[in-house]
């Protein structure tokens, strides 16, 4: 039990009907934009893929909240969605980027996901470095008594009446892992909805595809950060407050969160491509 | 060769401004109250302790700043659009994402401190008066800092992004370098600097936040003299080194290796990370040993 906000309500199981009713958005999304355009169902189903590895990359990042900020509570401490966004963003930025100088999708999207990682890399090092050099606190966990990848125990280093403090090496690697998932997923929603706008806009607007580019572009950017916060905000709502990581107990929710946002997802992944089909008005 | 010679030019640049960015970003953010810290002093007249602190925390400090940096952003860009001196765009769009945080401040305060009313807590209309305009002023810093690497981006390294998205992107992740790295030292280091040193806040001091200066009550001015000294600058080299490495591992190694060059960089760069991290955890749990090992050695 949690000493600053009680168990966790919610539990940890899968709800069967709210997940049959999901499946059954995902599968309407996709059968109304068969309907619209069959070329639109790969671009699609690569939002639903995107949307559920960041549901997937939030679970690893290590958010502590306002009790890490008192040294409370181990973790960053910040929001558990605007961590990820500014984590993600960033790996969407490399990966857009990437696209535009190689034209080469396996290359973009393993780019975008290194520069969510290198992002999550400098912030938890940052947040150790504060920690120790400036506040003279060793990191330690609250949840488990030794760390699974380094063999440090924890429990003689908590400070008493907290539930922990700083990065142990498993978060660390947690957000990094985080980072490197969300910026694969967000990457992954661009070039998909680049892809489409690029064609689709050209073929609406009667336009030649070059001249169209630029307004592709910002489109696919806008819309991937629209789908990332939507599933940024999702996965932290299912997280409620705050986790250290992949050996965090609040980790075993993850497909729960998966299954939400493939299904937002997909709903939102449909209204996104309406703009480039041509429903006859 | 000379394209490549540029781009790093261009890129120690950003990463400079950057670096600045994050520094005035956190101590904007002290000053203001603006990150998770301020939970306490919200919470501080709740548990009997009247203060003078600042209090805003608008929201969290990445869409804060993305917001403002957008509009820093956008309204740059328009400028520009009509052919103004890119330095005049970015100083204009500066100013007025500025006005807007400023309106955000001035409402933020307000708007907490009469909320806290029936805790006695008073509404200091010098302290609205006194510390607005300099949160303002390091807000301004950060914006113009931030909307010049987007432009500089933008602008010389050519990336796809429209100016304003730009602005959003990296006005998300400087809050999110900014909150991460300055948040404990503000939180636990100068809010509750009564508690012992090298020691988290035990959840049962919550809200009891020091109130009181060398001479009379502490003001949120004291906070930001503070933690200019760690957490600004640890920022401005969170926010500093992502984006020079990010734009680095690209402007030098994207041509390299048919595209995997950067991807390279990036994996090793993350790998070195994850040494020095690593380092820093071992260098800490030998250095201060076990929390309750100093108890037992006065005893």
């Amino acid at each position: 039990m949690s000493a600053l906000g009680g168990k966790a309500a919610g539990g940890d199981g899968i709800n069967m009907t709210g997940t049959i009713v999901g499946i059954v958005i995902i599968l309407v999304s996709i059968g109304i934009t068969a309907v619209l355009g069959a070329s639109l169902i790969v671009p699609l189903i690569g939002i639903i893929i995107g949307g559920a590895l960041i549901a997937f990359g939030v679970h690893f990042v290590p958010v502590g909240g306002a009790p890490a900020a008192m040294g409370q509570a181990p973790g960053i401490a910040t929001g558990v969605a605007m961590l990820a966004a500014g984590a993600g963003l960033a790996g969407l930025f490399g990966g857009a980027w990437a696209y535009e100088t190689t034209g080469d999708f396996l290359i973009s999207i393993i780019g975008g996901a290194v520069g969510g990682g290198l992002m999550m890399a400098i912030t938890c090092l940052m947040v150790n470095a504060t920690y120790v050099f400036a506040m003279g606190i060793p990191a330690a966990s609250g949840k488990i008594a030794k760390d699974p990848i380094t063999g440090d125990t924890f429990p003689e280093y908590k400070s008493q009446g907290t539930e922990g403090h700083g990065l142990p090496f498993i978060s660390f690697v947690g957000g990094v892992i985080g980072g490197l998932i969300a910026g694969l997923g967000g990457t992954i929603i661009y070039i998909e909805l680049l892809d489409a706008y690029s064609t689709g806009l050209a073929t609406i607007m009667q336009a030649e595809a070059t001249a169209i580019q630029p307004l592709a572009i910002s489109l696919a950017g806008i819309f991937a950060i629209g789908f990332f916060l939507v599933n940024a905000v999702l996965a932290a709502y299912n997280i409620t407050g705050t986790i250290e990581g992949p050996h965090d107990p609040k980790f075993k929710r993850v497909p729960r969160a998966v299954i939400g946002c493939a299904v937002a997802s997909a709903f939102c992944g449909l209204i996104s491509l309406l703009l480039v089909t041509n429903i006859g008005m | 060769m000379e394209e490549i010679v540029l781009g790093i030019g261009i890129t120690a640049l950003a990463g400079a401004l950057a670096t600045v960015a994050g520094a005035a970003e956190d101590t904007e953010s002290d000053i203001g109250s603006q990150g998770d810290p301020n939970s306490q002093v919200q919470l501080a007249p709740q548990m009997g302790y009247i203060h003078r602190i600042f209090n805003k925390a608008v929201s969290g400090e990445p869409p804060a700043y993305g917001l403002w940096c957008a509009i820093g952003a956008g309204v740059a860009w328009a400028f520009l659009q009509l052919n103004y001196n890119p330095a005049l765009a970015i100083i204009l769009g500066s100013i007025v994402a500025v006005f807007i945080q400023g309106i955000y401040c001035t409402s933020g305060y307000l708007g907490r401190t009469a909320s806290l009313a029936k805790f006695k807590q008073p509404v200091y209309i010098d302290i609205l008066k006194s510390l607005t305009s300099v949160t303002m002023a390091h807000a301004f810093v950060a914006i113009f800092c931030t909307t010049a690497v987007c432009y500089l981006m933008s602008a010389a390294l050519h990336h796809p992004f429209a100016l304003p998205l730009l602005g959003l992107i990296w006005g998300i992740a400087l809050g999110a370098a900014g909150s991460a790295s300055g948040n404990p030292f503000y939180g636990k280091e100068r809010q509750y600097q009564n508690q012992k040193f090298g020691a988290g806040v035990p959840i049962s001091a919550s809200g009891n936040i020091v109130r009181y200066a060398e001479a009379g009550q502490r003001s949120s001015l004291d906070n930001g003299w503070f933690t200019t000294k760690f957490a600004g600058p640890a920022s401005g080299i969170c926010f500093g080194l992502i984006v020079f490495l990010e734009l680095w591992r690209t402007v030098l190694f994207e041509e390299s290796l048919a595209g995997w060059g950067a991807v390279i960089a990036g994996i090793v760069l993350i790998l070195i990370f994850t040494f020095i991290d690593r380092w820093i955890e071992v260098w800490g749990r030998k250095t201060y040993g076990p929390y309750t090992e100093p108890e037992e050695s006065s005893s």
